[in-house]
């Protein structure tokens, strides 16, 4: 997931979108440090997404700015300074939004690619 | 606190996020060592993955930054670099600048005229362009003041006007005796000054109880130029008295610094209640004596009255009411035998104004003005497109590095608008010097009388300015613009040389199009300079030179008519003594008086008036040897002589015109009889030539003279004609009049041929104009067209070369490309005829003299044109034909 643009046009909107949906879904089992985030979630993409930091910072600032997030230096399990990042209620209910939003459109997405009365669409 | 938080999150923590990005970094760096890399690849590994820190910062700042902010940014860089290139280039850069200066420079000028006379016709008065004037028009068309009583009813049971002032321009002395100083005077009723909005900088304006009754209110208002010039703006002015015409008036008030008064041009000095005009010796033609009589009189013309309608009444309905209170008026109290109407006209249009006689004149500048830009803005076309061209590779390069074609084109756009803003800024600073040359120029023919123009370059033109060189800008800068952002990457970067065929073609149509508007330029400004040399030419009917004119007005010295009449036989004997004097007369008015003089109804015996048909002609009074003295042809019958007083039999002389147009000639008009209104019978006893009366570009109109010993006038002018320098005569003529009378105020003493300059002003400020303009187009086309051919020229050196290479002579060479040049001029300048032929028709009713097709001037503008693309396409041909072949072979 490469994410650098000078200008937000219509694509990296989108982009953008989904790339805070997924911060905020990584945030949404405690406060984590941005690298801590950064691995979240290519973890849980099983390896497919990799957030560069280059997109992961500006987005961080994006969704503090927003006031969707909180973020509180503090120290790691490994006693290392880290910075670490908080959902706050409107944050959490961002989340849902972006979260049906997205459903939606995968619904969508899938029901263009696979119409159910289309033949190979019974598997 | 919410609100405090908000503030200190408006921008990026740039400390925090470098310490954050340090975290970042030690995190993964301990990671890796865990999994058991080395301390320094770890940090190496780790540094990569991260990226680009100095971006990512970047990107958070901008998350911060507000989309104004940064789009400013975005502006002022690309200003920045529009400098910073065009720096790279400065002739190129000066030159268009230079050519946009006097392109816009001109407009502006016309513009600044154009809003002088029609939109901001007067100076202090806010929505000057809104008022709206009103005139008498009788049923032969003549268009009349008003009279006074018929003034106040109008006033008084109007609704369509929110004020309605009355004001009429006379030229007053200011002052006793030998000191006193002739000047321009507005009569004005009490509410001028309100309905025009207008305060006074000291003491008070005139008021509506200032118009009480006949003679009732001696005060009098001051401009605050003369209060300046002539009191030496004496703060304790208010209430002190001037004398004007000999009549004491005490000064209330100092208008406005701004106000120079209603009558464009003419810089009045004095506003005086028209209810003082009587006391002053102003009779408006009226046959009354008393002051009453005069202000009461239905038939003397005094104004047109003015002012604004109210906020939501239209024109065309304030024109219906006045139009309907004039019916009432001429049905219940008729003062003709004809009917009569009251019209309605904008203020420009003010009959005799100076407003309407320009404006033709403005409107002949104006499409002139906007051709010289066009030349302006195709000359800058050519620029554009030929530095375009050489531009090629640098704008290859910005496509090829991944810079979006808008943002190329943006660039251009804005290097145009750099460009095109500094030649608005200094086009309007060269009008705003230009134009007060101009007006001094103007103000010096005028001098001694004050002339007033609205000249200042204010908001309006500076507007006007900024507008045209956007306006130009997007014309000469668009088309290349896209043009040159069109690059093939490929090609240019391969140094494949340019297939210009576009390109060639779009230079060739400039070529075509630059030739075309100059020859319409040059055909203009020629019809017209020509038409304004035949005017400033044309032989008036008299001879104004060796005359000395001295202007007085008995009334001023509290003559009666009885002693008047003695005053001017004793003067008319002892100037006639004077053995340096050819020849002496009296007048009333002077020839070519530029102001109207007040035509008179006239009967002919034996000539039935058709129905609503009207006789009125213009008259003058003058004294014996007038003919004479100013050399106007006699072509029948006697000029009027001493014999012809009181006593005799009342006589008159006619004009050619006149008779020819009554009687079918000079011969048949004598012994014939007319007679001014219902006056006596008078038998024409001359018939004389031809004169320009008012105007120098009237056509002939009929014309009466009335012998002065009949007919009394107490304001008449001194002709002497002598062989004496002018000066010596003027002033030979000065002292006969002082030795008979010193207390005598002289309204003015000069020649006859000064006061002509004087009239002639407007057209010399014209023919100036044109004259500007005539040389700034054609420098401008020729510049223009130099610049193309010739480049077209220099691309070819390689076939030159190849030419030359194959034994062509360096004349045929040459030859062929003059050629070349000429089949362009060709087509150029038979459109421009084309184009002249079906335009000029449009300046018709402005030319004098000389017809809209004149070949003289078709012919000169062709021979200007076409031989301005010879020369252009000459010079460098001869100079590509010299090089050596293979010098220009090798050239790409």
């Amino acid at each position: 997931m490469t994410l650098h643009s000078s200008r937000p046009d219509a694509r990296t909107d989108l982009l953008h979108g989904t790339l805070d949906m997924l911060i905020l879904r990584t945030l949404q089992w405690g406060p984590q440090h941005g690298y801590a985030i950064g691995q979240t979630i290519r973890a849980q993409s099983s390896d497919v997404l990799q957030v560069e930091a280059g997109s992961l910072y500006p987005a961080l600032q994006r969704l503090a700015k927003k006031g969707w997030v909180t973020a509180k230096w503090g120290q790691t399990e490994q006693n290392q300074r880290a910075k670490f990042y908080r959902l706050t209620p409107d944050g959490k209910k961002q989340l849902l939004r972006e979260e049906s939003r997205w459903t939606e459109l995968v619904n969508a997405i899938g029901r263009v690619m696979k119409p159910a009365g289309a033949p190979g669409s019974g598997e | 606190m919410a609100i405090l938080a908000w503030f200190k999150r408006r921008r990026l923590d740039e400390a925090d996020l470098k310490n954050e990005i340090r975290a970042h970094l030690a995190i993964a760096e301990r990671e890796r060592m865990a999994d058991g890399t080395d301390p320094r690849s770890a940090r190496l590994a780790s540094l990569k993955d991260f990226g680009n820190v100095t971006l990512t910062t970047e990107a958070a700042r901008r998350v911060w930054t507000p989309w104004w902010v940064e789009a400013a940014h975005d502006r002022v860089s690309d200003l920045r670099y529009a400098i910073r290139t065009l720096a790279k280039n400065p002739a190129f850069a000066l030159t268009v600048i230079a050519v946009l200066t006097v392109g816009i420079g001109l407009n502006a000028a016309v513009f600044t005229m154009l809003k002088a006379i029609a939109f901001k016709p007067l100076a202090g008065v806010d929505r000057s362009a809104k008022l709206v004037s009103i005139f008498r028009e009788t049923a032969s068309g003549r268009q009349l003041p008003l009279s006074y009583p018929d003034y106040q009813y109008v006033r008084d049971h109007d609704h369509a006007f929110s004020g309605l002032m009355g004001s009429v321009l006379e030229e007053v002395g200011l002052g006793q005796g030998q000191s006193t100083r002739s000047l321009w005077g507005e009569l004005v009723t009490g509410n001028f000054f309100d309905v025009l909005g207008v305060g006074a900088e000291r003491g008070r304006a005139l008021l509506p109880s200032d118009e009480a009754g006949p003679g009732r209110q001696p005060v009098v208002v001051l401009s605050d130029g003369l209060w300046r010039r002539d009191f030496g703006a004496d703060p304790e002015i208010v209430g002190k008295t001037i004398d004007i015409n000999s009549f004491p008036l005490t000064i209330v008030g100092v208008a406005d610094p701004s106000f120079h008064g209603t009558t464009v041009v003419f810089d009045t000095e004095v506003y005086i209640p028209i209810t003082m005009a009587p006391q002053l010796g102003f009779t408006f033609g009226s046959q009354q004596t008393t002051p009453s009589g005069i202000l009461g009189d239905r038939r003397a013309t005094v104004f047109f009255p003015k002012g604004f309608l109210r906020p939501r009444t239209t024109f065309a309905s304030g024109a219906g009411q006045i139009e309907a209170l004039g019916a009432v008026l001429s049905r219940d109290r008729p003062i003709a035998d004809v009917a009569e109407h009251l019209r309605t006209v904008p203020f420009w249009q003010t009959p005799g104004g100076v407003s309407k006689e320009m404006l033709p004149t403005l409107l002949v500048l104006t499409p002139m003005g906007l051709l010289v830009l066009t030349i302006a803005c195709a000359n800058i076309a050519g620029l554009v497109l030929v530095r375009g061209l050489s531009r090629r590779g640098e704008i290859a390069v910005r496509l090829a590095l991944g810079a979006p074609r808008t943002r190329v084109v943006r660039l251009m756009i804005v290097e145009n608008l750099v460009l095109a803003l500094t030649g608005a800024f200094l086009g309007v600073l060269l009008a705003s010097y230009g134009i007060p040359l101009l007006a001094s120029y103007a103000e010096a023919l005028a001098a001694p009388r004050r002339v007033f123009f609205n000249l200042a370059v204010d908001r309006m033109v500076i507007g006007f300015a900024v507008l045209g060189g956007c306006g130009s800008a997007v014309v000469f800068g668009f088309v290349p613009a896209l043009q040159s952002s069109r690059v093939e990457l490929v090609s240019v970067i391969n140094q494949v040389s340019p297939r210009g065929t576009t390109r060639g073609r779009m230079r060739a149509g400039l070529v075509v199009a630059q030739v075309t508007v100059s020859v319409l330029l040059l055909v203009g400004s020629g019809l017209v300079t020509r038409s304004l040399d035949a005017v400033r030419h044309a032989y008036p009917g008299f001879d104004g030179r060796h005359v000395a004119s001295v202007a007085i007005d008995l009334k001023q010295n509290g003559y009666d008519e009885a002693r008047g009449r003695l005053l001017y036989r004793h003067l008319l004997d002892e100037v006639r003594t004077d053995a340096e004097t050819e020849s002496a007369t009296l007048a009333a008015y002077e020839p070519i008086a530029v102001l109207d003089t007040p035509s008179q109804r006239f009967a002919i015996e034996g000539y039935e008036l058709q129905r609503n048909e009207e006789l009125a002609f213009l008259s003058n009074t003058i004294g014996p040897d007038y003919f004479r003295t100013l050399r106007i042809d006699l072509l029948a019958g006697r000029p009027f002589e001493l014999r012809d007083d009181q006593g005799a039999a009342p006589v008159v002389i006619v004009n050619n015109t006149l008779a020819r147009r009554f009687w079918g000639g000079a011969a048949g008009a004598l012994g014939k009889r007319i007679r001014a209104g219902n006056g006596e019978w008078r038998t024409v006893v001359g018939v004389a030539a031809d004169v320009k009366y008012i105007r120098i570009n009237e056509s002939p109109r009929p014309y009466v003279y009335v012998p002065f010993l009949q007919s009394y006038r107490s304001a008449m002018i001194l002709y002497t004609r002598g062989p004496a320098p002018a000066d010596a005569l003027v002033e030979r003529a000065r002292a006969h009049v002082v030795a008979l009378d010193a207390n005598l105020p002289i309204l003015n003493a000069r020649t006859l041929a000064s006061r002509m300059n004087g009239a002639l002003m407007l057209f010399n400020l014209t023919g100036m104009m044109l004259f500007l303009f005539g040389v700034a187009g054609m420098a401008l086309a020729a510049m223009g067209t130099y610049g193309l051919v010739s480049y077209t020229v220099r691309q070819s050196t390689h076939e030159i070369g190849i030419r030359m290479a194959l034994g062509a002579s360096r004349l045929s060479v040459v030859r062929a490309f003059v050629g070349r040049g000429l089949r362009l001029g060709a087509a150029g300048a038979s459109l421009g005829v084309v184009s002249a032929l079906a335009l000029t028709r449009l300046l018709g009713s402005a030319l004098y003299g000389v017809s809209a097709t004149d070949p003289i001037s078709f012919t000169r503008a062709l021979a200007i044109v076409l031989g301005g693309v010879i020369g252009a396409t000459l010079v460098p041909a001869w100079r590509a034909a010299r090089t050596n072949p293979l010098t220009a072979l090798r050239y790409q």
